[in-house]
């Protein structure tokens, strides 16, 4: 916007209002590495000492809690292909073929993004039952998916309109069928926003819960966002296990973000401002 | 209907439409393959979305408990279980907390975003670091958010009322959740801190898309920095503006995980906004009936926004 001239001093406000902003993180964190009995000290430790980690074997020791993560890694991926499957050749159509509805398809999929899914869920369970799919991470994976598939196609759409015509029909012409052509062409100018929509749509699977909680009363089968919550319920003071708990499952969301900062951060900015 | 065999065919769908159609022209031949394409997202979202919430109104205007789902003795009650909702304190009640909620998380996260943004809109070091560090907090489940500010909020051992001592407000330091009367700013102050990263980001990309040479002209005119940013960037950031603010209405009247694991709607209801009483209703007291209706009727409100947004999205559309 405007030339800066003491640069430093706006990174020393910046950097006190991101510290605070950030302290729930840190104090996530730090009581995740503190000695159990100095948890609950009041005036707290401000800095864990000493550090330990006998938090975190506690919380391991907890059953369902491998499980769970597992679990969710696999709900996550899962959510991410359906998500690629269904949105890559749906986009490419909305986006580039003239057919009839093409419009009240973009249009409800941006109306689909506005369903809670509480109200989704209990209709859902019963589709789900009638094919079996209850308390079963397939379900779950189903389920999620119908979050992301909507955001996706919105996402990727502008990529795929902002393609010329031309490299595709040159594609065509050179012999490519039109399989060839979304291969070789249209996937690879797509990159970015797979990408992203990938990322995106790992962390919703990651932290999604309302679904978990409705579509399964299996525990063998419970996203970790689950078990988080009934140990909330369970442990309602045993705060150092829980905070090892939740940096555990927050460390994969540091992690994809880290990695796919910049599509994510390009993606989600495009799918919600302009489309 | 089996869902999950359906996935993969898409691009075998695709091969097998090529060589069958060989003969026609290009464009027909597309349009075939275009359908072809949509085929497998579209009955996706058919029996995952359409069905389901048309199934959820069939469900609405039936009298429908859990035992009759397994002997699929329905009886028709038309509005019946609308008319039982809506006559219902409890419904109201809970609108109540959701506005309180939406009107309180949506103006915090929008002016705190806004301050943000036109800070991280000047150049400095760090300064995207800083600014990802943020959104951090956004991406995070919201549950897990949810246990970090419940323990923040703790009587005793909480940061955040430790900080209240540190600077002399003891007599606000106390457990903020389990007080009725503080429980709902503690999950809005929640709500807040998920909301501010993606506020400030949106409108970020707002501020960098206003054209600098009229910041520049306006210097030259002699417009101080108050003068720009009044009769710059806040005009110039109106549309942008009114498109965060509607994502944020429509996102912040669902939330459910957050609330859920805060304070499950207490205590005495205070915290109960709209989609946990849905949830109550339907998977708790297993009316389902009542629960659909209740659905329904959540989904008034955004769909009113959604005709704003889309109209406003259509409007833009054609100017550009």
């Amino acid at each position: 916007m405007t030339r800066t001239e003491r640069p430093w001093l706006l990174t020393l406000v910046a950097g006190v209002i991101t510290a605070f902003f950030l302290l729930p993180l840190y104090w996530m964190i730090a009581t995740s590495l503190k000695k159990p009995d100095q948890v609950l000290v009041s005036p707290p430790q401000w800095i864990p000492s000493p550090f330990t980690g006998e938090s975190y074997s506690r919380a391991l020791d907890k059953p369902m809690l491998g499980q769970a993560l597992l679990n969710s890694v696999v709900i996550s991926l899962g959510v991410v292909a359906l998500t690629l499957l269904l949105a890559v050749p749906l986009t490419y159509a909305v986006a580039r073929i003239r057919m009839r509805g093409s419009g009240a398809m973009v249009l409800s999929l941006l109306v689909a993004q506005l369903l809670p899914s509480i109200v989704l869920a209990a209709p859902l369970f019963i589709v789900l039952r009638q094919v079996e799919l209850t308390n079963t991470l397939i379900g779950l994976v189903i389920a999620d998916t119908t979050l992301t598939l909507p955001f996706a196609v919105i996402v990727l759409r502008p990529l795929v309109r902002a393609m010329p015509v031309e490299v595709e029909e040159a594609a065509l012409v050179d012999g490519c069928g039109l399989p060839g052509v979304l291969w070789r062409v249209v996937l690879p100018i797509m990159r970015p926003g797979l990408i992203a929509i990938g990322g995106f749509s790992f962390l919703l699977g990651w932290g999604e819960f309302v679904f978990g909680i409705t579509l399964n009363s299996d525990p063998k089968v419970q996203p970790v966002t689950v078990l988080l919550n009934t140990f909330v319920g369970q442990t309602g003071t045993d705060w150092g296990p829980l905070m090892a708990v939740a940096t555990l499952v927050s460390i994969p969301v540091v992690c994809v973000f880290a990695m796919l900062q910049r599509y994510i951060v390009g993606g989600l900015t495009a799918g919600s401002v302009k489309s | 209907m089996s869902l999950q065999v359906k996935a993969p065919e898409p691009l075998k769908a695709v091969e097998k439409t090529q060589t069958v159609r060989r003969g026609r022209s290009l464009s027909a031949r597309r349009t075939g393959a275009g359908y072809v394409m949509s085929a497998p997202a579209l009955l996706f979202l058919g029996a995952t979305m359409l069905f389901p919430l048309a199934y959820n109104f069939w469900t609405s205007v039936h009298d429908v408990a859990i035992g009759d789902l397994i002997t699929g003795d329905w009886q028709f009650s038309g509005a019946d279980n609308y008319d039982s909702v809506v006559s219902e304190g409890a419904f109201w009640h809970a609108m109540r907390i959701s506005l309180v909620f939406t009107a309180g998380s949506l103006f915090f996260q929008f002016t705190i975003g806004f301050a943000l943004a036109l800070l991280f809109a000047k150049t400095f070091p760090l300064a995207g670091l800083f600014r990802s560090l943020m959104l951090v907090a956004w991406l995070l489940p919201p549950i897990v958010s949810g246990t970090l500010f419940r323990w923040m909020l703790d009587a005793d051992a909480g940061a955040y009322n430790e900080l209240l001592r540190l600077v002399g407000l003891d007599s606000l330091a106390h457990n903020w959740l389990t007080d009725p009367s503080t429980a709902l700013p503690g999950v809005i102050a929640a709500n807040i801190w998920v909301g501010v990263p993606f506020n400030m980001l949106l409108l970020l990309v707002g501020l960098q898309s206003i054209d600098p040479t009229l910041y520049e002209a306006a210097e030259i005119d002699g417009a101080g920095p108050w003068q720009r940013l009044r009769h710059i960037t806040v005009p110039m950031m109106k549309p942008v503006s009114a498109a965060v603010l509607l994502l944020g209405l429509i996102y912040t009247f669902k939330v459910f995980d957050l609330v859920f694991v805060l304070t499950g709607g207490g205590p005495v209801d205070s915290t109960r906004v709209l989609p946990l009483y849905v949830y109550e209703v339907a998977f708790k007291l297993f009316q389902l009936g009542r629960g659909a209706a209740a659905g329904a009727l959540l989904l008034v409100i955004p769909l009113i926004v959604a005709i704003v947004y889309v109209r406003r999205l259509r409007k833009e559309g054609a100017a550009s």
